[in-house]
């Protein structure tokens, strides 16, 4: 019962949906119940949950499929937001990070579930639910080269939402009201 | 830009993820020591981790731990009963 609450969330966060979101972590546990025989003793719990959770949504409660592309996110700048935040404000040391503080928990979650489901996995396992590279490539069942690449390039997706996020809500430096 | 910078901006995420080699990490420590530009993006992206972390998960139901007490009970009820 320990992960239940890492696992809601992150079932949440994937199928966007607390109905649907409870049903995958029941159907998590159920599996995972029944499968203990097959857990071998000494590998990672955590990640065993996890693989057992991403199985369950991929198979049962994907939406619709999107198709993985590796372009749709274009190319990105590194460090996009702090860029865009230190642009806007005129910049004067550390104003970047204090501008962070201006983003509500709907903000971060809709940027989060705005990214497409090959990028948003990875990154939600490793920003919200703090797996290692390691335990997402099992729960992903992906080599880690792969698990860090998609990780580089949802990071920068979710950081171009932020960006368009605080342009809506004017908490750029812009003042555009 | 020198090309420390170029280095510990390339390795940003692995350094805060702490899933880099320790000669990396110890590269990067040198280089921030004396660089303020990559010493405040480096705090910026620590901080947008934190925000994340905090802010984008979301707290379950509190019934659903009753729900997942009763599922696993049923199941463990039907095994002993050998179903």
């Amino acid at each position: 019962m320990q992960y239940a609450p890492q696992l809601y969330s992150a079932a949440l966060r994937m199928t966007r949906n607390p109905a649907d979101a409870e049903d995958v972590v029941q159907e998590t546990f159920l599996k995972a119940y029944r499968a203990y025989d097959s857990y071998a003793e000494g590998t990672n719990l955590k990640a065993w949950l996890y693989r057992i959770l991403t199985n369950t949504y991929i198979n049962n409660y994907r939406k619709q499929q999107r198709r993985p592309s590796e372009v749709e996110l274009g190319e990105l700048q590194d460090l996009y937001l702090y860029k865009r935040l230190g642009e806007s404000s005129g910049a004067t040391q550390s104003a970047e990070a204090d501008m962070l503080d201006a983003f509500v928990d709907t903000d971060i979650i809709d940027a989060l579930e705005s990214l497409p489901e090959t990028f948003r996995m990875p990154v939600v396992y490793a920003d919200v639910e703090g797996l290692s590279y390691k335990e997402i490539a099992e729960a992903l069942d992906v080599p880690i080269g792969t698990v860090m690449s998609r990780l580089h390039r949802g990071r920068k997706a979710l950081q171009k939402k932020l960006w368009e996020l605080a342009e809506e809500h004017g908490i750029t430096g812009n003042a555009n009201e | 830009m020198s090309s420390g910078c170029d280095h510990a901006v390339e390795y940003i995420y692995q350094y805060l993820d702490e899933e880099i080699s320790f000669l990396k990490k110890t590269r990067i420590r040198m280089h921030l020591r004396h660089c303020s530009h990559c010493t405040d993006a480096f705090q910026f992206e620590a901080k947008l981790k934190d925000v994340i972390r905090e802010r984008g998960a979301t707290e379950p139901p509190p019934e659903l731990f009753d729900t997942l007490r009763a599922l696993i009970e049923e199941e463990r009820e039907k095994d002993e009963s050998g179903m």
